[in-house]
C-alpha cells in the first residue's frame, strides 16, 4: 500500500452523544469543518426529527408505496366486482338481486383498497430501510439505551481533527467505526 | 362474454313451474314425505337426530294446536316445502355461489358440491325449508338398492332443498325434446304430487294459463304464505272452502 | 417568608405527588427501562408458569384439536345446531373473539391519534390482545363450517370452475374485511416492535440473541430508518381506524342483512361495535392487571393512573352499549310486529330469559356502579374483574343475538331450544390458546414499548404558572 492510497482512503467516524443537545451542537460543528450532511447520519434510539437536530428533510418513499398499494388494491377490488363476474361461462343470478350489486361492491372496493394500501405500506419500511438486512453493520449496543451517534464518513487525512471537534462538543466516545454483526 | 342486460329479474316475470297444495284435501298421511325420500335420496337421520329437529325432509306436514284447553281446534294440515321464491333470501347470502337462481327453469339451485357449510342460506329461509346434512348418516342394507340414480347422494357438511324434482322436469323435458314437442300438462310431476292420495297437491307450470296448476291457482282464495316478506313463493295454498 | 416556603414545600410536594401517579413525569433513564423491561421477560418460568402452561396447552389439545378432529370427522351433528339453530356458539364465540381484537386496534390507533399519552406503556399489550384474538376467531369461524376443508374456496382465485365468491354475501365482505384486519393489526403489532426487537437484541445472547436478531431485521435507528417506520406507523395508526370500524358493523350484516326477526335491524352497525369494543376494553383491562400483577417489574410501567384512564373509557363505552341497546329495544318493541313482539318476549320471559337481566346487569349495572368513583376504578383488581364481568355480560349479548334469537321465527312449526354440545369443550379451547398465546408471547416479546414510554417521558415537563405547577406535554411528532 502506498502513502498516497492511504491519504484518499475514507474512514467512518461513530462518536456517541448522551443527549440532543451537544449532538446538535456537533452536528453544526462539523458543519464547518467542511463535512457534508450527506456524509453524516444520525442513530438514535428513539425517533429523532431532523428539526431537532438541524438536519436536512428526511425523504421517505413510504406514503408513495401506501398510495401505489392502495390503487392496486382498489384495481384488484375493480377486477373482482366488475370484471370477473363476466367471466363466467353462463350468467349466475341470485335473487332478484343485479347483476353487479352497488352497496356490496362498495364494502369490497373498501376492504381491498385498505388491504393493499396497509400491505404496500408494510412492504415500505421493508423497501425504504432495506429491511431485512442481517450484514455487519457500524452500530454500537449503547444507542438502543437512548444514545445518540453521530456516523461521520471523512477522508482519512481528516480523520483526526474531526474526532477532536467531536470530543470537544461533549462526545462520550469518539472511534472509528467498524462493520460489526449485530 | 354476458351481458348483464340478458340477465332477468324474475321479479319481473311470472316463475315457470309452480305447485297448488288444498289443505282441505290433506289427509296428513305423509306419503308425500316418504316418497319425496325415496325420489330424492334423503338420508335416514334416526330417531335420536330427528328428535332433536335435525330430520331432513325435503317436505314436512306441519299442524298446530289453536286455543287454550279445553277449547283447543287442531288447523289444517299444512306441507311445507321450498317455495322457490322469485325473489329467494337464501340465495345472495351464500359466500361460495352453491345456491343460485335457475334462468331456465325459474327454480332455486342447491348445487351440493360447491357448498362448504356456511348454513347461511337456511338461516336466511322465512320457510325454514332447508335441510342440513349433520352427519354421514347410513343406509342399512339393502336400502342403497333403492337409490335414485338421477339423484346426487349428498355428503355431510352440505345443504339440501326441494328440488321440484328437477330430474323428473329434465327427464320429461328430453322426452318431448326428442318427440319433438313441448311438455303437455300433467306429463309428469313431482314424487310427492304423484304420491298423494287425495290429489291435495297438484304441480305444473303457472306460466301456461290452461294449464291444471293455473286454473287452480286462479280460483281466487288460496294464499302464499309469508307473502308479506316480498319473496314471490311460487306454491298457493288453499284452506277452508 | 415562612409563607413563601411553605408554599414553594407544597407546590414540591404537589410535584412529587404527580410524579409518583403518572409514568410520563417519573423518567428513568432508558438503559435502565430496557433492562427492567428485559428482566420481566427472560425472568425463567416458575413452577407456577409451567403448571398454568401445562394445563392450557394440555386443555388446547384436548379440547380445541383433538375436539375439532372429531367434529371434521364425524360432522356438525357434533355440536348443538339444528334447525331452526343453524348458526350456534362458535358463531357467538367468533363475534366475542372479534369484539376483543377491537380493543387493541382502539388503543393503539385511536388513542395515538389523539395522542393520549396514557396509552404508552400498554399499546403493545393491547395490540398482541387483538391478534392473539383474531387467531381465535378464525379458529372459531372454520370450526362452524360444515365443510372447513374447502374452505379456500371462499377466497377469490383463479380456478378452472371459472367460479369467483360471491360478492353479494355479507360473508364474502366478513372473509375480506377480517383478512384485511388480521393482516393489518398483525403488521401493526410488528412495525413498533422493531426497535424493542433491536434493543433486545442488543443485550441478550445464546438463541434469543438469534432470535431477536431475525426479527429485528437490521434496525439500527438511523434518521432514515425511523422517518420511514414513523410514516408507515401512522399511515397505519389512520388506516387502521376505518377497518376496524368496517370489520365489525360487517359482522353485523351478516346478522342484519337477514330476514329475520329481530335481527333485520339498521343499528346493528354501530350496535356490535360499541358492543366489541366494550368486550375488549374489559379484557384490555384484565390483561393489564394480570401482567402488572405477575411479571416483574411491571408496577413501574403500568399504574393506577391507567386503570383509572381505562376506567373512565369502559364507563363511557357501557353508557354507549346501553344507548344502542336500548335504541335497538325500542324500536323493535314500538315497531310491534308479531314475530319481533314474540321474540322480544323470549328473550326477557323464556327459558332463558334470566341469561337476559344477567347480561344487563353484568353490561350497565356492575360497571356503572364501580366505575363512577375515581378511587374505585383506579383499584386493579377492581377493574379487571369488572372487565371479566363485562366480557361475561358480552359473550351472552352475543348468545342471546345468536343461538336464542333464531330459536323464534316466522314458521312456529320448527321452533326449537338449542343446546349446545361439542361447542364447550372447543369454545373453552380457545380461551386456552388465547391465554397460552399471551403466555408465551410474554416470555419473547418486550411487552412494553421501551422507546415508545421514553418519548413520552420527553415530552412531557413541568411548567408553572404563576405559583401553579402544571404539567404540559409537547408534541415531538
Amino acid at each position: 500500500m502506498t502513502d498516497t492510497k492511504i491519504d484518499t482512503k475514507i474512514v467512518d467516524v461513530l462518536a456517541v452523544f448522551p443527549d440532543l443537545e451537544p449532538a446538535a451542537n456537533a452536528i453544526e460543528q462539523l458543519r464547518t469543518l467542511g463535512v457534508h450532511d450527506d456524509c453524516m447520519n444520525v442513530i438514535s434510539g428513539i425517533p429523532v426529527t431532523e428539526a431537532m437536530l438541524g438536519r436536512p428533510h428526511q425523504w421517505t418513499n413510504v406514503p408513495r408505496i401506501a398510495m401505489g398499494g392502495a390503487i392496486l388494491g382498489f384495481l384488484g377490488a375493480v377486477f373482482l366486482a366488475y370484471i370477473a363476474p363476466f367471466l363466467y361461462p353462463y350468467p349466475i343470478q341470485v335473487s332478484t338481486q343485479s347483476f353487479i350489486p352497488g352497496p356490496p361492491t362498495a364494502v369490497v372496493l373498501f376492504e381491498l383498497t385498505m388491504l393493499g394500501m396497509l400491505l404496500s405500506t408494510f412492504l415500505g419500511v421493508f423497501l425504504d430501510s432495506l429491511f431485512p438486512n442481517y450484514r455487519p453493520m457500524k452500530y454500537v449496543p449503547e444507542i438502543s439505551d437512548g444514545k445518540i451517534a453521530i456516523l461521520v464518513e471523512c477522508p482519512h487525512a481528516d480523520e483526526k481533527k474531526i474526532m477532536d471537534a467531536l470530543m470537544k462538543t461533549g462526545a462520550e466516545s469518539v472511534r472509528p467505526a467498524e462493520a460489526q454483526h449485530l | 362474454m354476458i351481458r348483464p342486460e340478458e340477465i332477468k329479474m324474475s321479479e319481473e316475470e311470472t316463475g315457470k313451474w309452480g305447485m297448488v297444495i288444498n289443505q282441505d284435501l290433506c289427509t296428513g298421511c305423509q306419503a308425500c314425505v316418504a316418497a319425496c325420500a325415496m325420489e330424492n335420496n334423503i338420508s335416514f337421520v334416526g330417531e335420536v337426530d330427528s328428535g332433536y329437529g335435525r330430520s331432513m325432509h325435503w317436505i314436512r306436514i306441519e299442524r298446530f294446536w289453536e286455543g287454550e284447553y279445553p277449547e283447543v281446534k287442531m288447523t289444517p294440515q299444512q306441507p311445507m316445502l321450498c317455495q322457490q321464491c322469485g325473489h329467494a333470501n337464501c340465495e345472495p347470502v351464500c359466500p361460495a355461489y352453491a345456491t343460485v337462481h335457475s334462468q331456465a327453469e325459474k327454480l332455486n339451485l342447491q348445487v351440493y358440491n360447491r357448498c362448504v357449510g356456511t348454513r347461511y342460506c337456511a338461516n336466511n329461509c322465512p320457510y325454514q325449508v332447508r335441510a342440513f346434512n349433520w352427519r354421514d348418516y347410513k343406509r342399512p342394507e339393502p336400502l342403497p338398492n333403492q337409490l335414485n340414480p338421477d339423484v346426487t347422494v349428498r355428503r355431510m357438511g352440505v345443504m339440501e332443498k326441494c328440488t321440484f324434482c328437477i330430474q323428473r322436469i329434465h327427464k320429461a323435458q328430453d322426452v318431448a325434446k326428442s318427440e319433438g314437442r313441448e311438455v303437455y300438462d300433467g306429463e309428469f310431476t313431482t314424487a310427492c304430487a304423484q304420491a298423494c292420495p287425495a290429489n291435495a297437491i297438484v304441480f305444473g307450470r303457472v306460466d301456461h294459463p290452461e294449464s291444471l296448476v293455473s286454473q287452480l291457482a286462479r280460483k281466487g282464495h288460496g294464499i302464499k304464505h309469508l307473502e308479506e316478506l316480498g319473496t314471490y313463493p311460487q306454491i298457493t295454498y288453499f284452506k277452508e272452502g | 417568608m415562612s409563607d413563601l416556603k411553605q408554599h414553594k414545600d407544597a407546590a414540591k410536594s404537589h410535584e412529587e405527588h404527580l410524579r409518583e401517579k403518572h409514568l410520563m413525569l417519573d423518567p428513568l433513564p432508558r438503559g435502565k427501562m430496557n433492562e427492567m423491561v428485559m428482566e420481566a421477560m427472560m425472568a425463567p418460568p416458575t413452577w407456577k408458569w409451567w403448571l398454568v402452561f401445562t394445563l392450557l396447552a394440555g386443555f388446547v389439545v384436548w379440547g380445541l384439536f383433538y375436539k375439532w378432529g372429531v367434529l371434521i370427522t364425524k360432522g356438525q351433528g357434533e355440536a348443538g345446531v339444528m334447525r331452526p339453530d343453524y348458526w350456534g356458539i362458535f358463531l357467538v364465540n367468533t363475534v366475542f373473539w372479534i369484539g376483543i381484537s377491537h380493543a387493541g386496534t382502539f388503543i393503539s390507533a385511536i388513542l395515538r391519534v389523539f395522542r393520549s399519552e396514557f396509552r404508552r406503556p400498554f399499546t403493545r399489550a393491547a395490540e398482541l390482545m387483538t391478534t392473539f384474538g383474531l387467531v381465535q376467531a378464525g379458529f372459531s369461524i372454520f370450526m362452524h363450517m360444515g365443510r372447513v376443508w374447502l374452505a379456500y374456496w371462499l377466497m377469490p382465485y383463479p380456478n378452472q370452475r371459472m367460479l369467483w365468491p360471491n360478492l353479494h354475501s355479507p360473508l364474502t365482505w366478513d372473509l375480506l374485511a377480517i383478512t384485511t384486519y388480521v393482516l393489518g393489526s398483525t403488521m401493526y403489532l410488528f412495525l413498533p416492535l422493531i426497535p424493542d426487537m433491536a434493543m433486545a437484541r442488543d443485550r441478550s445472547t445464546g438463541w434469543r440473541k438469534t432470535f431477536y436478531k431475525i426479527l429485528a431485521l437490521g434496525f439500527r435507528g438511523t434518521e432514515g430508518e425511523w422517518t420511514h417506520l414513523r410514516n408507515a406507523m401512522n399511515i397505519f395508526a389512520f388506516a387502521i381506524i376505518p377497518v376496524m370500524f368496517s370489520v365489525h358493523t360487517i359482522v353485523s350484516w351478516d346478522f342484519a342483512a337477514a330476514t329475520r326477526p329481530g335481527w333485520n335491524s339498521t343499528i346493528f352497525g354501530p350496535y356490535f361495535v360499541i358492543g366489541a369494543l366494550h368486550s375488549g376494553m374489559g379484557a384490555a383491562i384484565a390483561v393489564l392487571a394480570v401482567i402488572r400483577g405477575t411479571m416483574k417489574n411491571m408496577k413501574y410501567f403500568i399504574r393506577p393512573e391507567h386503570f383509572d384512564a381505562v376506567g373512565k373509557l369502559m364507563l363511557i363505552i357501557s353508557m354507549g352499549w346501553t344507548y344502542f341497546f336500548f335504541n335497538d329495544y325500542m324500536v323493535q318493541w314500538y315497531g310491534g310486529d308479531k314475530w319481533t313482539r314474540q321474540l322480544l318476549h323470549f328473550h326477557e320471559a323464556g327459558p332463558l330469559g334470566w341469561l337476559w337481566f344477567v347480561m344487563l346487569i353484568s353490561n350497565i349495572a356492575i360497571p356503572w356502579a364501580i366505575l363512577w368513583n375515581q378511587k374505585w376504578r383506579s383499584t386493579p383488581w377492581l377493574v379487571a374483574t369488572v372487565g371479566i364481568i363485562i366480557n361475561v355480560g358480552m359473550w351472552i349479548e352475543r348468545y342471546v343475538i345468536i343461538p336464542i334469537s333464531v330459536t323464534i321465527n316466522r314458521m312456529p312449526f320448527t321452533w326449537r331450544m338449542y343446546t349446545p354440545g361439542i361447542e364447550i369443550p372447543m369454545g373453552l379451547g380457545t380461551v386456552a390458546l388465547f391465554i397460552l398465546l399471551y403466555m408465551i408471547a410474554s416470555k419473547l416479546i418486550p411487552l412494553i414499548p421501551v422507546w415508545e414510554v421514553q418519548e413520552g417521558q420527553m415530552a412531557h415537563a413541568f411548567k408553572k404558572f404563576g405559583r401553579e405547577t402544571v404539567v404540559t406535554v409537547s408534541e415531538l411528532e
